[in-house]
């Protein structure tokens, strides 16, 4: 016993040095590269939305040489709904690691933890927007309804609708889409789902009235004649296999979206130099062939960059609106 | 038979209850139960289950009673005790020196076999965690605060 | 006839020496995953997606079906032979498994069926996805939210053969099981629910911690108390393949539980949110139904076949709503879904239109795999039985560091170590009074399922009750299910009725 407590006295006092070193190393140069692994948190599951994201832009940035030939490691955080991934990053004291963590960030992300925890978008180092998802209004081959004014036609008769989706910017695109149409909740009823693809199952059993989802998900099945989009929660009609679907503005309502944005954060300790560096890092990856066309265009997103002080003031009034129209604002 | 004693015969079905208990309150008033146009609401099935496990641990409780209690050796519970020291010696020096430490003083100290024997116990099963978790599957282990602190 | 030519024109892409490789190296690794707790087929897919990118898109699908459905093989190994599940389908196994090898000293011949039943299982599985694929996929969309409750209830019965000799211990843990798998997110409202304010209760307690803890970590601690018994005379079979070989009555035995199973999983790995979890368990229930010569969970070849055959005809089943709709029955299939948006495949109603090379190649994979996996795992069955000649006292500590090591890698934190440690505790009092715990996690898997189509089904009705009767699917199922709660009510009152009419 003894002899580990002299052991771990040498290891506290052989540590001291090390750690004032890596502090000043920070704090001394103006410019920061990555000189070890570096570590990103995705908070969702292998294989979803923010999975693809992530090794998108990770598979660019290794390929194109970007980070100094550092490895870069992704580290899966799903516990607590993704809630204890994000508490980690946003809790990561000042020094070298601080400067080598990135983590996966979406509105999808920001709405359950503004609800839910109290942990808030101040706490992240904001580095990085990338794109923005936007949501579309689906019927399927079997549905009653073959466009939206028919839709808007049965609410107003007191007929019931139910409406299938996923999880977070879903729910919050049905939530303002019924205050713009004014019916009420019980009426319009909103289904969750896990994931995208349940909802899609279910609206191709025809068991639901209609479908929300995003560009990329159904895209798919709207080429196969499976479901045709019939309303775009946007400011404007989306291209290609999806511009038959109208605007709310066309139908005499105000357009109403509740934009998915993704982006990457850091800890709110990374320091200035090492968020300069990941900005521009990401500012180049964004301009990239392998991203524009391999993933922007596949996924159906619209992009859209923003450098670490835009991205800043947008992602903290959004979480300022999102969190008035929940009612959680003090 | 003779008197009745509180044994974990007894005890199982009162935590029932009372994890019951907590459901059905929590579930009914913070919840919610039904809601007449959606339905069940969160705290439904909760309810409802915590009504029926209350009943049966009733059932349970007085049934509980004509059984004979069990013994718990002390002995048992050393692996759980071992368990409890690697999570705490995680903290410190990391789980991997952790459990290579544990394997090492059980099989060493408690079980009393040899340095060859304890060697290749100790090779083989820090090959497989090492070998598969470690670099095939790339785990992160978590390495204690000593190791944060030089890291940092 | 059109389904079997273009099954052909699949293996004739799979039967390359490169994919014939990359098929074998996907059936080992995937052998060891499944084999180790905690390590899944989801993480294994995952974490081998990235090395696919530099293949072309058919071999590495071809790489990772035959990981994934080799998983189902890996995860009896070590239920028969440690009685910890390598993966949650493989729970099951370990009841009638793990007695049967040690209790019944046959544990060469424990994985002997477990092997066999996996493969047929499998190949039901696989030939009716390649006779009726998409008509397969259709079949599980007819199933919505209130043909899956009714369907779901009806599986919930089946818990009543689970329960064992005392049935309100059984009972008890049950709805003990139901309460523990509603704590978490509640995806209905998106809110937190019995979280009690802590972060890590925010996403529930997760699935296989809890098992490795409850079936597992609890068996290291009862065996504490026997470890000082002899193990190698109690061996009296020879560690050879031939000395686990079954017998023409084995056989006998395990054929029929395996093609009743087989069957019933790939209908249940068609489903819309259950998986191969939900397959192993309702087989294994199913078993209870019939008759088997040996009481299940004493170590019976029909158990073992029973829940073996269901898994891997469930993850055979999984790939036709995959393939014909991209629609990912379970985590693994949306990770390969991931994957093969990746690989610039889109998947989709129009996959097996537009790329049948590659969905047949599949599909051909999975029976090389089959056939390559039965091969391998019968192969090392005489090492893998060498593990019960170690005394239990070398096993304790090691069994232990798997536990820990396992349920830390499930989510990468120190929380799943804990829900580990704290269900193995509670699991080995529980098993001390007599409680049996498969019921418990039965209702575990099959609760929140049950919840969240019963509430979808509720909201879409507005309330009333009549969903379930308007559509014949659940209309019928609900006859089924009030047959099978009544039939003993019935019998009982025959009964009472004959015995009274005899003693007046």
């Amino acid at each position: 016993m003894k002899k580990f407590a002299i052991v771990l006295a040498f290891a506290v006092l052989l540590a001291f040095p090390v750690f004032a070193a890596a502090q000043a190393e920070v704090a001394g140069p103006a410019s920061f590269v990555p000189t070890k692994n570096i570590e990103w948190y995705v908070t969702s599951s292998p294989g979803g939305g923010s999975d693809i994201f992530t090794r998108n832009l990770m598979d660019i940035m290794v390929s194109d040489k970007l980070v100094n030939d550092q490895n870069i490691v992704i580290q899966y955080k799903t516990d607590g709904a993704g809630e204890v991934g994000r508490l980690l990053v946003s809790n990561i004291k000042a020094g070298s690691q601080a400067d080598h963590t990135l983590l996966t960030f979406n509105s999808g992300d920001l709405m359950p933890m503004a609800k839910n925890t109290n942990n808030r978008f101040e706490n992240f180092q904001p580095i990085a927007h990338l794109a923005v998802d936007k949501h579309l209004i689906f019927v399927g081959e079997g549905s009653a309804y073959k466009n939206f004014e028919e839709v808007i036609a049965a609410l107003k008769a007191g007929k019931n609708i139910t409406l299938a989706g996923s999880k977070g910017d879903d729910i919050a695109c049905h939530a303002a889409l019924i205050k713009e149409l004014g019916v009420s909740e019980d009426q319009f009823a909103y289904i969750a789902h896990d994931a995208s693809s349940g909802a899609i199952t279910a609206i191709l059993g025809n068991h639901y009235d209609l479908l929300i989802c995003k560009p990329a998900a159904a895209s798919q099945y709207v080429e196969a004649g499976k479901i045709k989009p019939i309303l775009a929660l946007s400011t404007s009609r989306f291209p290609g296999n999806l511009s038959s679907a109208p605007t709310l503005k066309e139908l005499g309502y105000k357009n109403v979206e509740v934009p998915n944005w993704r982006s990457v954060v850091g800890p709110k300790s990374m320091s200035a130099e090492a968020v300069a560096y990941w900005s521009d890092v990401f500012k180049q990856v964004s301009t990239t062939d392998a991203w524009t066309k391999g993933y922007i265009e596949k996924q159906k997103l619209v992009p859209e960059f923003m450098d670490h002080n835009v991205f800043k003031a947008y992602g903290t009034q959004f979480q300022a609106e999102y969190l008035a129209s929940i009612g959680k604002d003090k | 038979m003779e008197k009745r004693k509180i044994t974990s015969k007894v005890l199982i079905p009162v935590c029932s209850a009372l994890i019951a208990v907590v459901f059905i309150t929590m579930g009914y008033f913070k919840y919610g139960f039904w809601h007449s146009a959606k339905g069940p609401l969160p705290g439904f099935f909760p309810v409802i289950i915590g009504t029926i496990l209350l009943l049966v641990s009733v059932l349970s409780f007085i049934s509980s009673f004509k059984e004979e209690g069990t013994s718990y050796p002390w002995e048992n519970w050393y692996p759980a005790l071992g368990a409890v020291a690697v999570m705490l010696a995680t903290l410190v020096i990391g789980m991997l020196p952790s459990l290579a430490i544990f394997v090492v003083v059980w099989l060493k100290w408690y079980e009393k076999y040899s340095w060859k024997t304890t060697l290749i116990v100790f090779a083989i099963i820090m090959g497989i965690v090492l070998g598969a978790f470690v670099f095939w599957l790339g785990v992160p282990f978590p390495k204690g605060f000593i190791y944060e602190m030089i890291a940092y | 006839m059109e389904n079997l030519t273009m099954l052909l024109g699949g293996f004739s892409v799979v039967l390359t020496m490169q994919n014939i490789l990359v098929t074998l190296l996907g059936a080992v690794l995937g052998l060891i995953v499944g084999a180790m707790p905690g390590i899944g087929s989801l993480a294994g897919v995952a974490l081998l997606l990235p090395l696919t990118y530099k293949f072309n898109p058919t071999t590495a699908i071809i790489m990772l079906g035959s990981l994934y459905y080799a998983n189902m093989y890996g995860g009896a190994f070590s239920a028969i032979l440690l009685n910890i599940p390598g993966d949650s389908p493989a729970v099951m196994t370990a009841l009638d498994g793990y007695p049967m090898a040690t209790k019944r000293n046959r544990p060469g011949q424990a994985l002997f069926t477990s092997n066999m039943s996996s493969f047929i299982g499998g190949l039901i599985g696989m030939f009716i996805l390649t006779f009726t694929g998409p008509a397969l996929a259709n079949l599980g969309l007819k199933f919505g939210p209130a043909e899956m409750t009714a369907l779901l209830l009806v599986a919930m019965t089946s818990i009543g053969w689970l329960v064992g000799e005392n049935p309100i211990k059984g009972v008890l843990l049950t709805l003990v099981g139901i309460l523990i798998a509603s704590m978490g997110m509640d995806t209905l409202t998106g809110s937190p629910r019995f979280d009690f304010g802590n972060m890590y209760l925010l996403g529930g307690i997760p699935f296989t911690p809890f098992v490795i803890g409850t079936v597992g970590f609890s068996q290291v601690l009862k065996l504490m108390g026997e470890r000082n018994k002899k193990v190698e005379a109690n061996l009296s079979q020879k560690l050879t393949i031939r000395g686990s070989m079954l017998t023409l009555h084995d056989i006998k035995r395990l054929l029929p539980p395996a093609i009743r199973s087989g069957f019933l999983g790939t209908f249940v790995g068609v489903l819309p949110g259950a998986g191969a979890t939900t397959g192993s368990f309702m087989g294994y229930a199913m078993q209870k139904a019939f008759k088997s010569e040996e009481e299940l969970g004493s170590g019976a070849i029909e158990g073992i076949a029973a829940c073996e055959a269901a898994n891997n005809a469930a993850a055979a089943g999984s790939f036709a709503p995959l393939l014909a709709l991209g629609i990912p029955g379970s985590g693994t299939g949306a990770v390969l879904l991931g994957g093969l948006m990746m690989w610039g495949l889109n998947p989709g109603p129009l996959l097996f239109t537009n790329q049948p090379e590659f969905c047949w190649g599949l599909i051909a994979s999975l029976f090389l795999a089959n056939l390559l996996t039965l091969v391998i795992a019968l192969g090392i069955i005489p090492f893998l039985i060498k593990i019960l000649t170690v005394p239990i006292k070398i096993l304790i500590p090691c069994i232990t560091v798997i536990c820990i090591v396992g349920s830390y890698s499930t989510s990468n934190s120190m929380y799943g170590v804990l829900v580990m440690f704290f269900s193995g505790l509670f699991g080995y009092i529980l098993d001390k009074n007599g409680y049996s715990t498969a019921p418990m996690l039965l209702a575990f898997v099959l609760a929140p399922l049950l919840e969240s189509n019963m509430r979808k089904s509720f909201i879409s009705s507005h309330g009333s009750l009549d969903i379930f009767f308007r559509k014949p699917i659940s209309a019928f199922l609900i006859l089924v299910l009030f047959a099978i709660i009544l039939t003993p009510v019935i019998k009982f009152v025959i009964r009472k009725v004959r015995s009274s009419t005899k003693s007046v």
